[in-house]
């Protein structure tokens, strides 16, 4: 399953924009499949800068642990805070409840050096 | 070291069909998890799980005085029980030290089915045809027979439904069949639920799985990997040979003498293990439970608590680790210095975050194997 209103990183983000302008992102079904059930997930704090290929936090499943990577460079806006109690939504609704952090991007380029739904597609068919 | 074909249990091709996630253990390529390990962690604590733990080595060691032999250079005295009954024992080196844990079903005093681990199989073989007098055989079945574990509450109801004896105590076994089979039927096993292990030829393992497994998800239960044997074993405290115990990790250390006759004559590694107990150890296996949200993992360090993150010095580390799905917080086993004691707090380095820990007696979740 991979959205095609979403852009990627080869890392197993995606990335939206929402209507208020921040750039949205969480970790995909493919991902999420391939960490198991998720136990645990350590976000970055509001304010934090972020740094595009950077890890800003980790993801950790009955069986192991993951980095987040940030996707893009920016100042983090909001959190998923409710993923403290229920990090199982990460599973459940990867692309929707389980998103992990909203960002104010600190360029304009916006987020045209990531991967196309199609890029992303075959790069997971291809592994 | 070459690269070696791993080996399949006769119900691979099923665990394929039901898109397990599968992975090597021990030389096997073993089901990890079917729908999840938490789903299936859950199964087994309030319906029942299935799992294909064909993996395990399997020794029929039978012929005159078997049983006195096995008790030469086992740990624990198989004296304490009787014909039909299982009892956990160690096969130790001269040094105290754990070549394997395993279980023992004594049939006669002339007969026992001795069941080591997967990796360790070969060796355990390798050590009793070693030292077995003429007339005693080894006779290694870990190819030719597989084993089923069916765990949790309504395991009985689920063999009941197949005509399986389900009466006997716990730490014992029943002969029973299965498709003019021989099936031993016994009341062990590795989640702390009370459930049964069945041993087949590897013939019929199929067509056995095939009859127990709706069975099973008839009553809410579901096949269950290796991931959620794992998560519900440390759930116990049971240890595991290559982690909490090895050859250079010792019963004593491990807090295991209940499983040693230590009145016996003899058995491997006897000196070396009472002396370590006359002097007492200098490190202890304990049960560490989380305070935070920090999720242990094997070798991760153990610190005494200081002022300053993870200033404190290092007083063991961890050997099993993971996130309780009963509790929802991390747990885990530590060898730690004999200086820390139950009830003393520690402090875990995961990865360069300080998480805090009470250090406890095993188990965390209470069991109900009987």
């Amino acid at each position: 399953m991979v959205p095609h209103d979403l852009r990627y990183t080869a890392e197993h983000e995606w990335v939206r924009m929402t209507a208020s302008g921040l750039a949205e992102f969480g970790i995909t079904d493919f991902a999420q499949a391939a960490l198991g059930d998720i136990v645990y997930v350590s976000l970055p704090a509001v304010g934090d800068s972020l740094s595009s290929g950077r890890t800003c936090g980790e993801v950790e499943s009955t069986k192991s642990v993951s980095d987040i990577y940030a996707p893009v460079d920016g100042v983090v806006a909001e959190r998923n805070d409710g993923l403290d109690n229920t990090p199982e939504t990460v599973n459940s609704d990867p692309f929707g409840a389980g998103w992990l952090v909203r960002v104010t991007l600190s360029d304009g380029e916006g987020l045209q050096s990531l991967l196309t739904a199609a890029e992303y597609e075959s790069l997971i068919t291809a592994s | 070291m070459t690269t070696t074909e791993l080996n399949r249990t006769p119900l691979y091709e099923r665990h394929r069909a039901a898109v397990a996630k599968t992975a090597d253990f021990g030389g096997w390529d073993m089901p990890i998890e079917y729908t999840g390990v938490v789903a299936e962690h859950t199964a087994v604590r309030s319906a029942v799980g299935i799992f294909d733990v064909s993996h395990m080595g399997k020794l029929a060691v039978y012929g005159d005085g078997a049983v006195a032999f096995l008790n030469s250079l086992l740990a624990n005295d198989l004296d304490r029980i009787a014909a039909g009954q299982a009892q956990y024992s160690m096969l130790c080196n001269d040094d105290g030290g754990v070549i394997d844990d395993l279980i023992v079903y004594r049939w006669s005093d002339d007969g026992a089915y001795v069941i080591p681990n997967a990796s360790n199989a070969a060796i355990v073989a390798s050590v009793l045809r070693g030292a077995a007098p003429e007339g005693i055989t080894i006779d290694d079945q870990h190819l030719t027979h597989g084993i089923i574990a069916v765990q949790g509450p309504r395991s009985t109801e689920v063999l009941g439904s197949l005509g399986f004896p389900v009466d006997h105590d716990y730490m014992s076994m029943a002969r029973s069949d299965f498709a003019d089979s021989p099936v031993i039927v016994c009341r062990t096993g590795y989640t702390g639920e009370h459930g049964y292990e069945l041993v087949a030829p590897s013939a019929v393992l199929g067509d056995l799985w095939d009859e127990l497994l709706p069975a099973v998800t008839s009553v809410g239960g579901l096949p269950a990997g290796l991931g959620a044997r794992d998560t519900l074993r440390t759930e116990m405290g049971y240890p595991l040979h290559g982690q909490d115990i090895s050859p250079v990790i010792t019963p004593v250390e491990a807090g295991l003498g209940w499983a040693i006759g230590w009145d016996k004559p003899e058995f491997t590694g006897r000196e070396a293990l009472l002396a370590q107990r006359a002097a007492g150890p200098r490190r202890r296996l304990h049960g560490l439970l989380s305070l935070d949200r920090g999720i242990p993992r094997p070798h991760m360090p153990v610190h005494a608590v200081a002022k300053g993150v993870l200033a404190g010095d290092v007083v063991g580390e961890i050997t099993s680790g993971t996130f309780s799905p009963t509790l929802k917080k991390g747990i885990a086993l530590a060898l730690l210095d004999s200086s820390v004691a139950v009830g003393d707090e520690v402090a875990v380095d995961v990865r360069g975050r300080e998480s805090r820990f009470t250090v406890v007696k095993p188990p965390f979740v209470q069991p109900s194997t009987r």
